[in-house]
């Protein structure tokens, strides 16, 4: 008896002497927001953040999703291998509020303006010993320019949207449940975000392993492309008049070394999304534009009906960097006769069977746009004088086709207009600007110049997207733009 | 009817601590007396206990049934064992005595392991059903899940894949759970086992079965909880159905040697029949036509040409192989009144079907229990195992059935093809078996140890601890000669997951019976917790192939290594009362709270309650003369709540997560929440209602049993979608709800007896699923592949297809009038027309798709049969499904016809001009691969699951070259199925996923298998 008490001493001594298990969670491999938002290294990721989202994943914004958009144009069509149908249906203006395409712009745009918001909210509250306040400025300096971006983006596709400028964190309805801002609302917001962008540094500033960051020179351009959008003429043209007198800028002589590698995050270019070649980024528009002979997706194809092709100037050195019938294998040699007229803007030769390798940087802002917007600016208040023709020249000189007034035309304000807007559909084709181009210039023109090119199904309607069915689904306080009522 | 060892020790120790316990006073004059201790038919019981009245001392028999024991000769002896009446025989001054035990059939009466604890079968109040032996002895499988197939009403078991060790599906009356875990819990040995999948993320394909850690022939009894009544003590884990897996273990008596092994071969059930080179060359030929008839009807090769043809290239027959799989397995078994003990090793190794997969297994178990005293007795429970995959990777089954047979394996210099030479891009699946490596070994050790000890009458303390670990490593190579490894010049990578879980238990068990009131009662504590780490790390860019993923060290680039780490705990309070008076009226109830550590903050506690009763009508009085034709009825109702916790870790936080970006040449990190926080995220709550009735006819000859239930589980742990302007797109939450009702039938049969023996078992089970709420205003979700073809709709089952609806073929003449119905922006004649569901005269994937099917059977049944003449004896068993329908995913894409890859040899009859009348699409090298009702096919089937012919050696044959027992024995699994279904096997869905279930797309294909065997006991 003796022995049995020990061990059932034992016994329940083992049982009570164990700790008892922990229900807290305490996540050892990753972090939570609680932790986080401290040192000026955390302010530096919540702002790569916004960054990540924005450009550098596969299939996301501007590194493909904005490709989708550029669909309902004249220059663009989905290519025979497509298989997604909210490609198609973008293509052949058959889209409907539940186009998984429009939706993810929206999604992924709202995940970004969520990012740049907690950078906004959380940054200013890291301790000063923590963070120099030169790195803190100017790291809510890249946030409200990146928010500011992404409103611009919204309230071109879709209008009057959500304004929301704080981060989600309850799950309640009147948390989530957001209404509809004015566009007015919208733009006044851009616009101070913009100007909270003014401390951004100049161009050059930064190390090259930073030289992707958003600089003065981008704040001042997408500023000068909201006043263009809004048609504040004077005011785009004097911020364009600083951006061109600051001499940040230049054009490059040969128009290839625009997509060359070997000159990226060059003179001409004010932003682009970096591509490095690593198999672990996939530059989606170079892979998806691609044809089958060197192993691409053959999505982004152009629209033979637009006659973009066909409108290059005989001598145009743009023409064989853009569409292509045949490309040179670099491995032989040899031309490959191609099937399909294809785009090749950002074809990489050192990865001729590889696109989605394709170190080709896609520029998002760059000097020749800033050229052609003060050209156009210039027109609209002026009429086509001297110097609006001498901005547009520039451009064309660099394409080796003549000036505009060897054209021999007599110029008028609207066929200036019309001369700049085809010279930024060549200069800027496959760059995501023909859409925003489009759209701006109102329904009429849009439906034209759609059902020239042979896109019949063009409405009015489709110079706005439609606001994803989903989230007029969940959100009973939101409500659809009046054009896109009832489809 | 057999008995369960570990039960029998714990009763036989219960039956120690009643006797009353008195100290005898001392005796002079005493005597030696012998005796032997025979049952009814003569044969001696070993371990009897001989106790002297009033006094602790006694004795038990030995071997012989023999016993000795120093008396006065004035004492009265207790003679007590398990299964017999308990006998009270005066010694009167005999030197000598023979005692005769009777069989008490009501102790005899099989038990039932249930949580916690064992019962009697004919105490049950809930629905608890075990699996007869033959549904698991002697079938060359891997693991123990795939075994129960058929074996059980409302257990419906589905193989997810062909590969050898890979996984299978359970579902315990119906899926619930829409987005979390829907298997059954295991418990091995009392030990609730970590049984998700685990992955290093290096391996692709299907993931390696966590079950088959355990070898089968290591079991001695499973059983299966499936009301909440014997659930519920499983509280947030017993949603899905609970499987009990008891491990053998010796027996009182000398040792004996075992030695199992089987044989067998195995091949893939059937192939698809798919176009030879020159049926894929038409078609070639009229889609480049299509595509630009300028260039004439031959662009890909001229009559001549293709007449020369041969058959070319069959991949399928280039794969697959006659696979074998063999098993053998020793055992050592014996003890004493005291200790008992198993020894087993066995080494399982089966061939893939397709070649270069596989897997095989090592395990040892050891199993020990030992009497140090009365009151105490302790055990030890240990297996491991360790196993290796050859896992066929991801997509190669697919690229067997798309190469065109006009391309070959190797190229003119023998050097392989790297890809098929057309537009569509698949790498050379044969160079991927032969070059690729794709392998997962896996080492799992459940350890579990117990004592045991009685603190007072009838209460006794149970104190376990057990550690399940799992450590899983995976390698992957893919050489720079295939096409998936040209463009980074090889690819090595190296992964490892381990997952340590521990678990404490302390129970205090009860019993008692005060004339006709019979009790018992259980309360216990318990604490688990797991820790799972991972780690990856790979490289590319080498020199040479010769070092596949042995030397990382000497790629030219490194791939970022990952790696994570994470626990998560249980705290759990449980107890349970059985009342019965005078074995008529039966009552239970139980309660468990459970505390873990997934939940949010404000919701950490859940509590699980269950009761119900039970009416043994055959009992009463009033019954007794209908005693001998109905032996047993009895009623049953129970009701009770369960949870389901399967989730991943942290879903209540909000974590950040790591994203690269590129600002310049080189990556830079950015962190960024995952989600919302959810401080109260809960459990899944299932309430279950249960109706049954137990019919014992003629001495149990025939057993009926039929039960009736209702599962609501609400609080669905479900991703509700929020509005994407909050930055995420979904939260978890617990929203919604799901119903399972159904029917359960078995019916076991004696329909012989003596030389020959015949025993049926048939069962049938019909489960209904249906969506009651899912969210946030939404009524449906669409889900899976590019467009959705699978929707969870309210109203509407889970597993619903939701696709287009042919309306036939574009003839000529239509292009006008019906072309916009066929999506394409050029619709020509011989195109595919879908029906327009919405009325706006054009096909949309928006407004033109409908529900066309639905993954769930009406009814599945399985039966089984025992013949038994002499020596000889004959099992099978038959399994069907009837009314669940598959998605044919091979066939969607081998319907395309677009020449850039093989098709179905039905493309034969496609539409051409001369051939309108068909239902097959034309050749197009722009097809619309839309996903539409002529692929959602019937996928009932009947398949004799297992037939097994053996025969046991006369013993006076086997005794005289000095064994035992010799039996020897032929089986064969699926060797016949009846099924319309046109894919590989019917038997296909996913893996724990009730909402894609019934999707077969590049599924490894199942197999038959035909074997022989032999057990001998020394």
């Amino acid at each position: 008896m003796k022995n049995h008490n020990k061990l059932l001493i034992l016994l329940v001594g083992f049982t009570l002497s164990y700790s008892c298990v922990s229900l807290d969670e305490k996540p050892e491999s990753n972090l939570t927001s609680n932790q986080f938002y401290r040192t000026s290294e955390d302010a530096v990721a919540a702002v790569n953040a916004i960054y990540h989202r924005m450009f550098t994943e596969w299939l996301v914004l501007f590194n493909r999703q904005l490709m989708m958009f550029e669909m309902a144009t004249d220059d663009v069509v989905a290519g025979p291998r497509t298989r997604s149908t909210q490609v198609i249906d973008l293509s052949s203006l058959n889209h409907v509020p539940a186009n998984t395409g429009v939706e993810w712009s929206w999604q992924y745009t709202y995940d970004a303006i969520n990012r740049a918001n907690i950078a906004i909210e959380k940054i200013p509250l890291i301790p000063e010993t923590e963070i120099n306040p030169e790195l803190r400025n100017r790291l809510i300096a890249e946030a409200r320019l990146l928010r500011a971006w992404n409103y611009f983006n919204l309230v071109r596709w879709f209008g009057a949207v959500p304004l929301v400028l704080k981060e989600s964190t309850a799950l309640t309805e009147e948390s989530l449940n957001v209404t509809n801002a004015s566009e007015e609302a919208i733009y006044s917001q851009i616009l101070e975000d913009l100007q909270a962008a003014e401390g951004l540094p100049a161009p050059g500033s930064y190390s090259s392993n930073e030289v992707g960051r958003a600089t003065l020179g981008t704040q001042k351009a997408l500023m000068a492309k909201v006043h263009l959008t809004r048609q504040n003429w004077s005011e785009a043209a004097s911020t364009l008049k600083e951006l061109i007198d600051s001499d940040w800028y230049q054009l490059y002589d040969d128009f290839n070394k625009v997509f060359d590698p070997a000159f990226k995050n060059g003179p001409e270019h004010i932003f682009s999304i970096q591509f490095n070649g690593d198999p672990a980024v996939t530059n989606g528009v170079a892979w998806y534009s691609m044809p089958f002979e060197f192993n691409g997706e053959f999505v982004d194809a152009p629209n033979l009906g637009g006659g973009l092709y066909e409108s290059f100037e005989s001598g145009d050195k743009r023409k064989d960097r853009t569409l292509a019938k045949e490309i040179t294998n670099p491995q032989t040699g040899l031309k490959v006769l191609l099937q399909n007229l294809t785009y090749v803007k950002y074809f990489d030769s050192a990865t001729p069977f590889n696109q989605q390798q394709s170190r080709v940087n896609i520029p998002l802002l760059r000097y020749a746009d800033v050229l052609l917007m003060y050209a156009e600016a210039l027109n609209e208040l002026n009429g086509p004088s001297a110097e609006a023709q001498e901005y547009l020249n520039r451009v064309r000189i660099r394409a080796g086709i003549p000036e505009i007034a060897q054209l021999g035309n007599s110029l008028s304000k609207d066929g200036f207009r019309e001369y700049v807007f085809e010279e930024r559909r060549k200069e800027l084709a496959l760059e995501y600007h023909r859409w925003f181009d489009l759209s701006r210039r109102g329904p009429d023109y849009y439906v034209s110049k759609l059902k020239s090119a042979g896109k019949s199904n063009a409405a009015p309607r489709h110079v706005k997207f439609p606001i994803p069915l989903r989230e007029l689904q969940l959100n009973p306080n939101l409500s659809q733009s009046p054009d896109w009522a009832g489809f | 009817m057999y008995r369960i060892l570990v039960q029998k020790r714990i009763l036989w120790i219960l039956l120690l601590g009643i006797m009353p316990i008195q100290l005898a006073s001392a005796q002079s004059d005493t005597y030696p007396l012998k005796g032997v201790i025979v049952d009814a038919e003569g044969i001696p019981i070993p371990g009897v206990n001989i106790i002297v009245q009033g006094t602790l001392s006694g004795a038990a028999t030995g071997i012989d049934g023999d016993f000795s024991l120093e008396v006065s000769g004035k004492e009265v002896l207790v003679v007590s064992a398990i299964g017999y009446f308990t006998a009270t025989i005066p010694i009167s001054n005999r030197t000598e005595l023979s005692i005769e035990l009777q069989e008490d059939q009501q102790e005899l009466g099989e038990v039932l392991v249930v949580g916690y604890g064992v019962q009697k079968k004919t105490d049950l109040t809930g629905a608890v059903s075990s699996v007869s032996k033959e549904f698991f002895e002697e079938l060359p499988v891997a693991s123990i899940d795939k075994a129960l197939q058929g074996a059980i009403a409302g257990v419906q078991v589905t193989s997810t894949s062909g590969q050898p060790g890979s996984g299978v599906s359970i579902r315990i009356r119906g899926g619930a759970s829409v987005q979390s875990g829907n298997e059954p819990l295991y418990v091995i040995d009392g030990f609730p086992v970590y049984n998700n999948s685990i992955s290093a993320g290096v391996a692709s394909g299907s993931n390696v079965n966590p079950m088959a850690g355990i070898n089968p022939n290591d079991i001695e009894t499973i059983t299966v909880l499936k009301d909440a009544s014997s659930t519920a003590i499983y509280g947030s884990r017993g949603a899905n159905g609970v499987v009990i897996i008891t491990t053998k273990n010796g027996r009182q008596g000398q040792a004996q040697v075992s030695y199992e092994n089987s044989i067998g071969v195995q091949s893939v059930i059937k192939t698809l029949d798919l176009l030879d080179a020159q049926g894929f060359a038409r078609v070639r030929n009229e889609a480049l036509f299509e595509k630009n008839p300028a260039l004439g009807t031959n662009q890909y090769l001229s009559e001549t040409e293709i007449s020369a043809l041969g058959p070319g290239t069959d991949w399928q027959r280039e794969a697959f192989r006659n696979a074998m799989v063999q098993d053998h397995q020793v055992n050592i078994q014996g003890g004493t009144d005291k200790i008992r003990y198993l020894v087993s090793g066995s080494y399982f190794n089966q061939e893939g079907v397709i070649k270069n997969t596989g897997f095989d297994r090592i395990n040892f178990r050891s199993n020990l229990s030992a009497d140090l005293s009365k009151k105490f007795s302790f055990g030890l429970n240990l297996n491991g195992s360790q196993s290796n995959s050859e896992i066929a990777p991801s997509g190669l089954v697919s690229a067997l059935l798309l190469m065109p047979p006009t391309a070959t394996i190797y190229e003119e210099d023998g050097s392989y093809t790297l890809r098929n030479p057309f537009e569509n891009i698949i790498s050379n699946p044969i160079a991927s078996l032969n070059e690729q490596s794709n392998e997962a070994q896996t080492l799992r050790i459940l350890a579990n140890i117990f004592g045991e000890y009685e603190l007072a009458k009838n209460l006794k303390l149970k104190v376990s601890i057990g550690t399940d670990l799992q450590n899983q490593k995976e390698r992957s190579y893919i050489p720079s000669t295939l096409y998936e490894g040209i463009t980074v010049n090889g690819q090595a990578r190296l992964g490892t997951v381990s997952t340590q879980s521990w678990l404490n238990e302390n129970t205090l068990n009860y019993r008692s019976s005060w004339g006709k009131h019979n009790f018992d009662g259980l309360a216990g504590f318990t604490q688990q917790e797991l820790v799972s780490e991972g780690f990856s790390a790979g490289a590319q860019d080498f020199v040479t192939d010769e070092l596949t993923f042995n030397n990382l060290g000497s790629g030219a680039s490194a791939l970022i290594p990952a790696s994570n780490n994470f626990r998560w705990g249980l705290l759990s309070v449980l107890g349970r009362a059985n009342y019965n008076f005078d074995q008529r009226y039966f009552l239970t109830a139980s309660m468990r709270a459970d505390g873990s550590s997934k939940f949010g903050a404000n919701n950490k506690w859940g509590y699980f309650p269950s009761l119900a009763g039970a009416w043994n009508i055959s009992k009463e009085n009033f019954f007794q003369s209908l005693n001998s034709k109905i032996s047993e009825l009895k009623i049953r109702a129970s009701y009770g709540e369960t949870g389901n916790q399967e989730i991943g870790i942290f879903q209540s936080l909000s974590t950040l997560s790591a994203v690269r970006l590129l600002l310049g040449p080189n990556f830079q990190t950015g962190f960024t929440p995952d989600r919302i926080a959810n401080n109260n995220l809960g459990w899944e709550t299932t309430v279950q209602t249960d109706f049954g009735v137990d019919l014992g006819l003629f001495q149990n000859r025939i057993v009926f049993t039929a039960d009736f239930y209702r599962k609501k589980t609400s609080d669905l742990l479900l991703n509700v979608q929020i509005p994407w302007t909050s930055g995420h797109s979904s939260s978890l939450q617990n929203y919604g709800s799901v119903v399972n009702r159904g029917l359960e039938l078995s019916l076991a049969t004696v329909n012989f007896e003596g030389d020959f023996n015949w025993n049926s078992q048939l069962n049938f089970s019909l489960n209904r699923n249906e969506v009651i709420k899912i969210g946030n205003g939404l009524d449906y979700i669409l889900t899976g592949n590019f467009n959705g073809d699978f929707i969870i709709k309210v109203g509407e089952p889970l597993g619903s297809f939701y696709g287009a609806s042919s309306a036939g073929i574009l003839q000529e003449g239509q292009v006008e009038t019906l072309g916009a119905l066929t999506g394409k922006t050029n619709p020509r004649p011989g195109d595919r027309i879908f029906e327009d569901i919405d009325g706006d005269g054009v096909f949309s994937s928006a407004g033109d798709r409908k529900i066309v099917g639905n993954a769930q059977p009406d009814f599945i049944f399985g039966f089984n049969n025992s013949f038994s003449y002499k020596g000889f004896d004959l099992n099978f068993t038959i399994y069907g499904s009837i009314g669940n329908e598959i998605l044919n995913g091979n066939s969607q894409v081998l319907e395309l016809l677009n020449g850039q890859q093989n098709a179905l040899a039905l493309a034969n009859d496609r539409w051409t001009s001369s051939n309108p009348d068909t239902d097959v699409s034309r050749a197009s090298s722009d097809p619309r691969n839309i996903f539409y009702d002529r692929f959602v096919e019937d996928g009932s089937f009947v398949r004799l699951r297992n037939i097994t012919f053996g025969y046991t050696l006369p013993s006076s044959w086997v005794e005289s070259i000095s064994l035992n027992s010799m039996r020897v024995f032929v089986s064969g699994q699926n060797l016949l199925t009846w099924t319309k279904y046109s894919g590989f096997d019917p038997e296909v869905t996913s893996v724990d996923n009730t909402i894609t279930q019934g999707y077969d797309t590049g599924i490894y294909p199942a197999a038959k298998t035909v074997s022989a065997g032999l057990k001998v006991i020394f």
